[in-house]
C-alpha cells in the first residue's frame, strides 16, 4: 500500500486542502497521513470575518514532524497551503530531509501564494517557494499561471514566454503542471487552458470547458490525483516516459458536475457569501465513484504547445 | 440529501485512532463529515512516544459556535464524540453540543465516554463528573462505554452477566434521558475466557437488553473503540425510524468490527513473517483501514446470536 505525506490546511466543513485531498486518496488505496497546518472552521472563500480556528505554529508543526520520525517510509510528499513564511520553511526543511534520505519518493509541492493577479499568502513567502523549487528536490511542481510568474519572475504574456518559463524551472524541477492559464495566452475564454510539461518532452495543452462559479479546493483535489497518477505510472513502468494528465483532469471534470448536480439551480457562488459558498463546496463523499472506478475517459487534450 | 455528522475527537497524523479511525469509514458509507480535531498529535500514545499538541478549549468551541453553527448555519443529523484531552474542553463543547441538541430534537448525539480502560483511568479524574454531567442533561441519544467506563459511570462491578445486567439497569436509573447504550468489550474471569461479551439496551423497551458472545481475537488493537462507534452511528441511525432495533445495529457493527480486525491482523501478520517470522503480537497500532475498504462496502452481515439478559 502505498504512503502519502501531506502537509496542508484542515477545515472542519467543506473540501479544500487535505479534506478535499485525503478521501480521493484513501478511495485509490494510499493510507495518507496528514498534517495539518491550520485548523478553521470553513475555508477563507467565505470571507475572512466568516473564519475561526488557528493556524498551527512552526513550532507546534516542527514538533508533529518529530514525532513522525519513524514513520519515514513514504513514498511519496504532498504540500500545499501554508499559512506563512515560517510554515512554509517548516514544511520545506522537513520535507527536504525526507527526500535527502529517500530520493525515489516523489515530491509534489504546490506553491500556493495566490491566483488572478492577486497574492493571498505574505510576501515573504516568496522567497521560500522560490529557493524550493531552484533546490532540485522537488519532483513536481502544479502552480497556476500567477504563481508560475512569481517563480518565473517575470510576467508570461505569450506561449513563447510560458515556453522560455518552462525551460527555465525545468533545469531544476522535472514536471511542471500550470494548472490554468490565462485566457489571453490561447484566447478562449469558455475555455481553461492546463499545460503539462515534463522535461526534454513537448509539454501538453488541456483545453477545459468551464463552469461559471467559484469552487473552493479543486487545486488541491487536482494535486492528489496528480500525485497518484505519477506514482502509479513511475511505479508501473520504472520510468515516467510520458506525462499524460487527461484522466486527472476528466477525474476532477466529474467531481465538478457532481458538485453542480447537487447544488440548487441557478446557485453561483461568490466570495464572501457564506451560504452560496456552502452550496458549491465540492461533492467530495457523493463523487466516490470516480476516485474508486474506472477513470473518466472524456478528451480534454487540445495538442502540443510548440505547435501553438 | 448526504447525511452530516460533526465528529469531535483526536488526530494524529500516522495511523487511525480518534477522527481518523472515525472519518475514512463514515465517509466511505456516504456520510459529509465535518471532522474537528481536538489534538494534532504524530501518531496515539499507544506506540510509548508520540509529540504535537492540543487544541484549547476556547479554539474549538469558537469554531464550533460562531463558525459552524452561526456562521454556516449548519445542519446536523449526528455528532459524534470521542477522546477529548482536558476536562475544561469537554466541559466547553458538552455544553455547546448539548445547547445544540436542545434547540434541535432531530440530532443524534453519539457519545463515548473515554476515560479508561482494563480498570485504569487514563483521563483527569474531574472527566468523570463532567461525563455524568452531560449524561443527565437528556441530550445523548446513545453512549457506548466500555466496561471500565460503565462501572466508572455506574459504581457497579461488572464480574459476570447478573452484575453487568445490573449495571445497565442502574444506568437507566442514573441518567433516565439516555435512550440507549452499548457496553463494550466487557471480560471477567467468571466469564468464558475465550469470548468477550457486548451488551445494548433500550430505555424505551423493558427487557430489550440483549447481550453478544463475541470470539476474541486475543490481540490489543489501537482505534477500535473508535470505529465502533463510528460505525455504530452509520448501522443504527440508517435504521428506519420505526424499527428501531439496537441489538441488530449492534451485531452488524460486531461483525464488521472483527471482519476489519481479522484482515488487519493478517495483513500484520503477512508483512511480519516477511520481516522475521516472529510470534502473534500482543498489541497491534494501526488498523488496515484502507485495505479494508472492501469490507466497509458491505452490508448486513450478522455473525453473533443475539441473547437475552
Amino acid at each position: 500500500m502505498p504512503r502519502l505525506l501531506a502537509t496542508q490546511s484542515h477545515v472542519v466543513h467543506g473540501y479544500v486542502g487535505n479534506k478535499a485531498a485525503t478521501f480521493p486518496l484513501q478511495c485509490k488505496g494510499w493510507d495518507v497521513d496528514c498534517i495539518n497546518s491550520v485548523q478553521f472552521s470553513n475555508h477563507t472563500g467565505y470571507g475572512m470575518d466568516k473564519v475561526f480556528g488557528t493556524a498551527t505554529s512552526a513550532a507546534e508543526l516542527e514538533s508533529v514532524f518529530t514525532g513522525l520520525k519513524e514513520f519515514e517510509d513514504y513514498d511519496a510528499m504532498l504540500s500545499g497551503y501554508l499559512p506563512n513564511r515560517e510554515s512554509v520553511a517548516c514544511m520545506a526543511k522537513n520535507h527536504a530531509d525526507l527526500k535527502r534520505r529517500d530520493p525515489s519518493l516523489t515530491w509534489l509541492l504546490d506553491p500556493v501564494m495566490g491566483d488572478d493577479e492577486e497574492l493571498y499568502v505574505d510576501e515573504n513567502v516568496i522567497p521560500e517557494y522560490k529557493s524550493l523549487v531552484a533546490s532540485s528536490l522537488v519532483d513536481v511542481i502544479t502552480p497556476n499561471q500567477f504563481e508560475l510568474e512569481i517563480l518565473y519572475g517575470r510576467k508570461i504574456k505569450s506561449v513563447r514566454e510560458l515556453q522560455d518559463a518552462l525551460k527555465t524551472l525545468h533545469q531544476t524541477v522535472p514536471v511542471i503542471v500550470v494548472t490554468s492559464c490565462s485566457s489571453g495566452l490561447f484566447g478562449n475564454s469558455d475555455h481553461l487552458y492546463c499545460v503539462a510539461s515534463m522535461r526534454g518532452q513537448p509539454a501538453s495543452i488541456y483545453k477545459i470547458p468551464v463552469i461559471d462559479s467559484y469552487f473552493t479546493g479543486v487545486g488541491d483535489l487536482f494535486s492528489a490525483l496528480l500525485i497518484d497518477y505519477i506514482h502509479h505510472k513511475c511505479n508501473d513502468s520504472n520510468t515516467m516516459d510520458c506525462l499524460d494528465i487527461n484522466g486527472v483532469l476528466a477525474t476532477v471534470h466529474q467531481v465538478l458536475a457532481v458538485t453542480l448536480e447537487h447544488s440548487p439551480k441557478c446557485v453561483k457562488a461568490s466570495m464572501g457569501s457564506p451560504l452560496t459558498m456552502k452550496q458549491m463546496e465540492l461533492r467530495i463523499i457523493e463523487s466516490k465513484k470516480w476516485f474508486t472506478g474506472k477513470t473518466p475517459n472524456e478528451n480534454f487534450y487540445h495538442g502540443q504547445l510548440d505547435l501553438v | 440529501m448526504t447525511k452530516k455528522v460533526l465528529s469531535i475527537q483526536s488526530h494524529v497524523v500516522h495511523g487511525y485512532v480518534g477522527n481518523k479511525a472515525a472519518t475514512f469509514p463514515l465517509q466511505y458509507r456516504g456520510w459529509d463529515v465535518d471532522a474537528l480535531n481536538t489534538v494534532q498529535y504524530s501518531n496515539h500514545p499507544g506506540y510509548g512516544h508520540f509529540d504535537g499538541f492540543r487544541s484549547r478549549a476556547q479554539d474549538l468551541r469558537e469554531i464550533i459556535e460562531k463558525g459552524l453553527l452561526e456562521g454556516l448555519q449548519q445542519k446536523y443529523d449526528a455528532l459524534l464524540t470521542g477522546y477529548l484531552p482536558d476536562p475544561e474542553a469537554l466541559r466547553e463543547i458538552g455544553d455547546v453540543l448539548a445547547t445544540l441538541c436542545e434547540s434541535d430534537s432531530e440530532i443524534k448525539w453519539i457519545l463515548d465516554p473515554v476515560l479508561g480502560d482494563n480498570g485504569r483511568l487514563y483521563v483527569s479524574p474531574d472527566a468523570v463528573p463532567a461525563y455524568k454531567e452531560i449524561l443527565l442533561r437528556g441530550t445523548v441519544y446513545l453512549a457506548t462505554p466500555n466496561q471500565f467506563e460503565m462501572e466508572t459511570l455506574t459504581g457497579v462491578q461488572i464480574t459476570d452477566l447478573a452484575t453487568l445486567k445490573l449495571s445497565i439497569t442502574r444506568f437507566h436509573e442514573l441518567y433516565p434521558k439516555v435512550p440507549n447504550v452499548l457496553v463494550t468489550s466487557v471480560m471477567s474471569s467468571t466469564l468464558d475466557q475465550d469470548t468477550m461479551i457486548c451488551a445494548c439496551s433500550e430505555l424505551s423497551k423493558p427487557d430489550s437488553a440483549r447481550y453478544f458472545s463475541v470470539p476474541k481475537i486475543d490481540v490489543h488493537f489501537s482505534g477500535s473503540g473508535d470505529l465502533c462507534s463510528a460505525l455504530l452511528l452509520d448501522i443504527f441511525l440508517r435504521q428506519p425510524s420505526e424499527a428501531l432495533d439496537l441489538a441488530r445495529a449492534a451485531n452488524e457493527v460486531l461483525s464488521l468490527v472483527d471482519n476489519i480486525l481479522k484482515r488487519t491482523l493478517q495483513l500484520h501478520l503477512d508483512t511480519q513473517q516477511k520481516a522475521l517470522g516472529q510470534d502473534r503480537p500482543r498489541k497491534i497500532n494501526d488498523l488496515r483501514l484502507i485495505e479494508s475498504r472492501d469490507l466497509l462496502d458491505g452490508s448486513g452481515e450478522l455473525k453473533y446470536t443475539p441473547m437475552v439478559l
